[in-house]
């Protein structure tokens, strides 16, 4: 469904991003697993277009000259030049590392600024729906965003994403700074969104454990280049990744 | 009870002058020094549609709304946006326009004294003891009903929220669709609008003068300091500080003064509380 290949991105001559390939089927869930600065968030940066902004922002600042090359495949469709926003439109939603949620708005105003893309019937079976897989936020409605726990920030976030009305969601370190409790429930939360919704989703954690559960294929970024890709099991007997990964 | 209805209006007549700046800057991060301009411009454009064209004054007012609203856009869509994101040259390429369109207006030959709009309606009344003609305080009215209307627009609508959006986070808003170059046009055109509304309300109580360009864009950026950059809520507060501040020292003082008060605003916000009342302006913070 959405296909990268020899993806690289470069910030002035740092090499962030060095010949990735990467792919999702549908109704999959991949998981993305690095270090710090291993490159997560700019591989979603490059799939979600966010990049282009970035580049055209430093540009006309004078800042660092960013290169992007490679390709990015959405249905076959090549999209590398496709900014942000009409990317969303075809149904590539990220949900950021950090969440950045509207912090002067409230809970559901953030949904509602989510639902720019959808039209009102879907609005509403979507917040409908947002409000069954995350209840707490229906008791929130009224919170400014910016009060919440991280907990309930990042259900936010994940609940604003779908209100986009996504065909394949990219969740950039959703679990970030989260007790394993939350970690647990969440997991649970999107495995259920996949299920239930039949949207694809690409998840990018630093610390593999509380997300190899639920993905059905990973791939493990180390210095921009992605070293290992596997179906779940194959990767989860790697004694490499388990002593990388796991903690073991 | 003089100082409390002509502190109100005046306090309106600010935010009216301020809000179209607000509304730009707070949604793109533009300050659009061109804002005077287009008040003024708007201000001429009734006035010909009126006199040259011989229009009916609805159908004038409406001319100069969407005319101006469509200058706007215009002057983002292929001047502004080639130096988004870099302040000091957003600032010298706005103010460029704002001399061109005024001084242009002054070299068409709008010149001196003598252009004047009608008022909306005729005669007065007396609040309190105090002499107040209609049309201030339609201004008023209209003002306020302007106020809830944009309030409910940026809250019930799609445009609105996606626009609210943009403001708080230009690149959240891009992962969910929102076209942040569209909003910006649409913003600006908003932008213009508001300052056309403004003119078109308050021109009929004096002159329309080339000038009053300049003033009207420094009275506007005084408010928005004073508020809180950005902050659509702080500029309506500050329109009443800084205009209840002019009326009392007109009293207390003296005419000549009146400007001196917005530009003192602005010193002593900066010297004080440097985001303003209701700023977020957290960058700057972070700055320092």
């Amino acid at each position: 469904m959405l296909e990268a290949s020899g993806l690289m991105v470069f910030y002035e001559n740092m090499l962030a991003l060095n010949n990735v390939a990467l792919r999702c089927g549908e109704d999959e869930i991949v998981g993305v697993f690095g270090a710090n600065s291993a490159g997560k968030s700019t591989l979603m940066y490059a799939l979600s277009g966010i990049m282009l902004d970035v580049e055209k922002k430093e540009r006309m600042a004078g800042g660092e000259r960013i290169t992007l090359a490679g390709e990015v495949r959405y249905r076959g469709r090549d999209i590398m030049n496709l900014k942000a926003s009409k990317r969303a439109r075809l149904g590539i939603v990220l949900c950021p590392e950090r969440r950045r949620l509207f912090k002067e708005s409230t809970v559901l105003e953030n949904l509602k600024i989510g639902a720019y893309l959808a039209t009102a019937a879907q609005a509403k079976e979507t917040l409908a729906y947002v409000f069954k897989i995350f209840p707490a936020l229906e008791k929130l409605k009224t919170r400014l965003s910016g009060f919440l726990s991280g907990g309930e920030q990042q259900m936010l976030a994940i609940g604003r994403a779908l209100m986009a009305q996504p065909k394949i969601l990219l969740l950039d370190e959703p679990l970030l700074g989260l007790s394993p409790l939350m970690q647990a429930m969440l997991m649970r939360a999107v495995r259920e969104i996949r299920d239930e919704r039949r949207i694809a989703i690409i998840v990018t954690e630093q610390y593999a454990r509380p997300v190899m559960p639920i993905v059905d294929y990973a791939f493990i970024l180390e210095n921009g280049s992605a070293v290992l890709e596997g179906v779940r099991d194959d990767l989860m007997d790697n004694p490499d990744v388990k002593a990388a990964y796991f903690g073991v | 009870m003089d100082i409390l209805v002509y502190g109100t209006i005046n306090s309106v007549a600010l935010a009216l002058y301020a809000l179209g700046f607000a509304l730009v800057y707070g949604v793109s991060r533009l300050p659009n020094f061109a804002h005077g301009a287009l008040y003024v411009l708007s201000g001429f454009i009734t006035w010909s549609a009126l006199n040259t064209l011989g229009l009916p004054y609805p159908l004038a007012i409406l001319l100069a709304l969407l005319a101006t609203a469509v200058i706007g856009a215009v002057i983002y869509q292929f001047v502004l946006i080639r130096v988004r994101g870099m302040e000091i040259s957003e600032i010298i390429a706005s103010y460029a326009i704002a001399l061109a369109i005024l001084e242009g207006i002054r070299y068409v030959g709008f010149r001196g004294m003598t252009y004047t709009l009608p008022v909306f309606l005729e005669g007065r009344t007396t609040i309190g003891g105090v002499m107040v003609d209609y049309h201030r305080l339609l201004v008023v009215a209209i003002g306020a009903a302007l106020f809830a209307g944009l309030w409910a627009f940026t809250r019930f609508t799609r445009v609105g929220l996606a626009l609210r959006g943009m403001a708080q986070d230009e690149r959240a808003a891009m992962m969910l669709g929102i076209d942040s170059d569209l909003m910006a046009v649409v913003a600006m055109a908003l932008g213009s609008a508001l300052a056309a509304l403004a003119a078109i309300l308050l021109l009929p109580l004096g002159n329309i003068v080339v000038e009053s360009g300049y003033n009207v864009l420094i009275l506007a950026i005084a408010v928005c300091i004073v508020g809180g950059i950005g902050s659509w809520f702080g500029a309506v507060i500050a329109a009443f500080i800084i205009g209840f501040a002019q009326i009392l020292t007109v009293v207390y003082l003296g005419t000549h003064f009146q400007m001196m008060v917005a530009l003192l605003a602005i010193i002593l916000t900066l010297i004080l509380k440097p985001s303003g009342l209701f700023g977020q302006q957290k960058e700057l913070e972070e700055r320092v």
